[in-house]
Formats: C-alpha cells, structure tokens, sequence
C-alpha cells in the first residue's frame, strides 16, 4: 500500500471528480459532499473510462411501485457508455452489486504537502490540505 | 389416464392450445343478446383469410359441423388418438377487434356460456376438458366481473384474449383484470387471431398483403406485449400473475430476454419498478406454448434453442388442434431426453393450471 497525494482538497469541490494516474491505473477521485472516494476508471462491463460518467442519484420505488424517488443523490455514477449505475462510495454497481464492480480505494486528507508534481496547480497563498490515494 | 398412443412412455401430455368453435352461428347466438346478433354474423375474418383451409380438411366431424364443433369427434380424434390427459380450449371469438365495448363484453360472456355448456358441463365426463374464460379488455370492469363469476367454476382453468390488440397489454387500464386474475390463481392467456382487424393495430408497422405474411407476424404482437408486461412492471405489482404466450412461437424468446436484461442493466434507472433482470420474471411468470414449432434442418438446433430459452421450464406442448398447422404430438419434437420431455409435454402444463 503506497501513498499518493493526488490533489488538493480544494481542487475538487463537492459534486466533482478528478481522475488521475496512478503507475499504470487510472483512478477516478470524487468529492462527495465533503467526503472523498476512489474507484477505479474501467467499467467493469465493457471497459469504459468509468469515472467519465455522470453523477446523480437514482431512481427507486417505495411499498407502492407508483411513488418513484430519487435516492442517494450525488452518490451514484452513471458509466459514459451503457449507462449502467455504480454507488461510488463502494464501486458496486446496483443492478448486480456482487458480479458488477470496479475497486475502490481508500482515500484519506493529509495535510501540508505538495500536491503530486504531475497535477497541474495554480500559485494560491493559502497551502492547502492533500487528498491522498491508498494504492 | 389413457395409454393410448402415448409416445415414449410420457407421464401424461396436456395439450395447451385446443379450438372448439360453435357448431353454426346459432349456437352462439342463443347466448348473445339479440342486438348484437345482426353484428357478429360470422366467424371467419373480413381479410386474411387463410388461402386454403384454416382447419384441418380431415378434422370434419363425421355428424357435420366445422372442425373443432363436436365434442365427441374432438375426443376421439385428438384425447384418444394420442392420449392426451387434458386438452386447454381456447375459443377464438376475435373480440379485442369490436369497437363497441359492450358487444364485446357481451360476446365474451356469451363464448363462457357456450364453452361451459357444451364442453365442460356436458360431453366432459372425463374432465379432460379445461376450459378458458374469454374476456374484452375493451371493459376491463367488465372483464373483471367475468373473471369472478367463472372463477370458482371446476373446469375453467385461465383467462383468454386476443394478442391483437390497440393498446400493449402492461397499460395500467388492464390491471384489474390481472389483479381479478391473480387474486383467484387463474393464468391470463393471450392467443393472437385479430391483429390488424377491426380496431386493432396490425402486429407490424403496416398491414401485411398476405395471409402467409399476416400469420407469420403475428409473433410480434405477442413479444410486444411480454415487453409490455416486464416494463410496465405487470409482475412486480402482481407477484403471483401468471401469463401464457399461446401460439406466438418461442424460439424468439431468449435473444429477446438477453436483449431486455442488458438494456435493464443500463435503463433500470427509468423503470425502478422492474426491479429484477427481464428474465427472472419470465422465468418465474410466463410460460410459452410450443406450437408452431420451427423445423430446422438441423434438429440439433433446436434443442440448443430449447436449452437457450429455458424450454424445461418454460415451454408447454400445444397441438394447436384443429387447426392446419397442428403439431402432433408423436411427429414433431426431436429426441430429447426423458426429462425434458416430459417437462414439456406433462409436467409444466400440470403445474402452471394447477391440474390434479
């Protein structure tokens, strides 16, 4: 397990994502309110650059199949191809959560180091704290 | 049961496609209220008419009447012949395609009335007639009040209408009747007859020429509507619905399902309420008779075809008796093993009508 910092906290805001290379693997960091999650950018279907995909909520029935809500919102990413739906929080997608996944890694923020040199940031006064990837 | 006839020692062949048909229009007549009497003057299609004979020419009862008209001629020529245990009968009274919902709540009343009387009341010492209760989804309140008043009666096995429709049948507007029809454990049959007839849509984007086109595409209405059912979530709110695709072909059915679940995987969001992949409900829901069953030339397709779409569990014989295209029972199936066989032939026609 090696550390990588990856961005700053500020660099992705809430809602937003950052994908980034890690050696070989390309991983998707997102920011979910506040929080942050790793997953792997390779659907697990057709290999699609996962973590291009849109992040929303999904739709789900109550008792009764007419009340139709939209749940975890912001939480669910939806792959740029077919469109099937993963919970970021834990790579599993929800149509198949143990046949369908991609893997997630651990993220944690660090604080006062510069961000990796391959991220391309801009000069600020304020140093900020660092998301860190758990490969 | 009888012995006669029966093929490689089955368990026993429920037959799942049988048309009895009124011996001459006064027959049904005596059932339907006069008003209509001067509208439904025939049995036979305005168009697509079949070129030659829609029915069996050796099926002619010996007493006179049209194939499929006399009981005792039924029972010998087919219950005998090949010994079947039971034969489902299914009129075919083309009533989705009258534009006046009464009249076809009316003749679909009057067809349970005929069907009752002379088959299942009476010439069915045996039983072995197992009777459909027709219903007009033009009325479905109608339909519903049908279905309860047939409900309970000992022979009445399942729900028929029409495929030909000019709605698919997962609307909302259609779900008393497959309430009424889970809530006494009865099948909702559909049986294709008047696609593009009448107020129904034809079962292609246009309207076939010929016969020979009309009845080939008449597979498509019936996959429309199992389309209709999964996505609409038919069997989601009605668990314990249990539908049979008669007459609509099979071999269609697992390109379909293979299609329906991977379009499921990306679209789920749309449809939350299909919540399982298309094809656990048919699995657990839909049955699929196997008549007309395909003749390839190579009989080592079509058991991969069978294996392809789950025909052990899904796939009920039908003769389709009497009409032209009939399936005999001992002439058109390959090898199989004893199995399957009798899965097909017996065992899920046993369990899906509840039959003892």
């Amino acid at each position: 397990m090696a550390e990588h910092a990856v961005a700053t906290v500020g660099e992705i805001r809430e809602g937003k994502r950052k994908i980034v290379q890690i050696g070989k693997i390309s991983i998707g960091v997102f920011n979910i309110k506040g929080e942050f999650f790793a997953i792997k950018n390779i659907c697990p279907h057709k290999g699609a650059p996962l973590c291009k995909g849109s992040v929303q909520g999904m739709y789900v029935c109550g008792d009764n199949l007419d009340d139709v809500r939209l749940i975890n919102e912001g939480e669910i990413l939806r792959c740029p191809w077919h469109g099937w739906e993963f919970d970021i929080k834990s790579g599993k997608s929800i149509i198949d959560p143990n046949r369908y996944y991609v893997k997630n890694y651990e993220v944690t923020v660090d604080t006062d180091q510069p961000a990796d040199a391959q991220v391309e940031t801009f000069p600020t006064s304020i140093r900020e704290k660092n998301v860190i990837v758990h490969v | 049961m009888a012995e006669i006839g029966k093929p490689n020692k089955l368990n026993g062949i429920i037959d799942c496609d049988v048309h009895p048909i009124p011996r001459k229009l006064e027959e049904l007549h005596a059932y339907l209220p006069s008003r209509w009497h001067k509208h439904y003057v025939s049995f036979s299609r305005p168009f697509y008419n079949h070129p030659h004979h829609v029915l069996r020419l050796d099926a002619l009862p010996e007493k006179g009447g049209a194939p499929g008209s006399d009981p005792d001629f039924l029972r010998e020529q087919l219950i005998n012949q090949f010994g079947i245990d039971y034969a489902i009968l299914l009129p075919i009274p083309n009533i989705t395609m009258w534009p006046n919902p009464t009249m076809a709540a009316d003749l679909a009343r009057a067809y349970n009335q005929w069907l009752a009387d002379k088959w299942l009341d009476n010439n069915n010492f045996d039983g072995r007639f197992k009777g459909s209760i027709t219903v007009a989804p033009q009325d479905p309140q109608a339909a519903v009040r049908e279905i309860e008043h047939w409900a309970s009666h000992p022979h009445m096995v399942q729900v028929l209408t029409d495929s030909g429709s000019d709605m698919n049948y997962g609307h909302k507007q259609f779900h008393p009747i497959y309430e009424a029809c889970e809530h006494f454990g009865l099948p909702f049959a559909i049986h294709p007859t008047s696609e593009g007839l009448g107020i129904n849509s034809p079962a292609s984007p246009g309207y076939p020429t010929t016969y020979f086109e009309w009845s080939t595409s008449l597979t498509f209405s019936v996959q429309a509507h199992l389309v209709s059912f999964i996505s609409e979530g038919v069997f989601e709110r009605f668990p314990g619905l249990k539908v049979a695709l008669v007459e609509g072909g099979s071999s269609w059915l697992a390109p379909l399902l293979w299609r329906l679940d991977e379009g499921w995987r990306g679209l789920r969001n749309e449809v939350p309420w299909v919540k399982k992949r298309p094809s656990e409900y048919v699995r657990e829901n839909v049955r699929v008779t196997s008549q007309p069953l395909h003749s390839p030339e190579n009989k080592e397709h079509l058991l991969q075809i069978f294996d392809m779409m789950n025909a052990k569990e899904v796939m009920m014989y039908a003769s389709d008796y009497p009409h032209w295209d009939f399936d005999s029972p001992i002439r058109t199936f390959p090898k199989m093993d004893k199995d399957l066989k009798n899965r097909i032939f017996y065992e899920n026609a046993k369990e899906f009508y509840k039959l003892p």
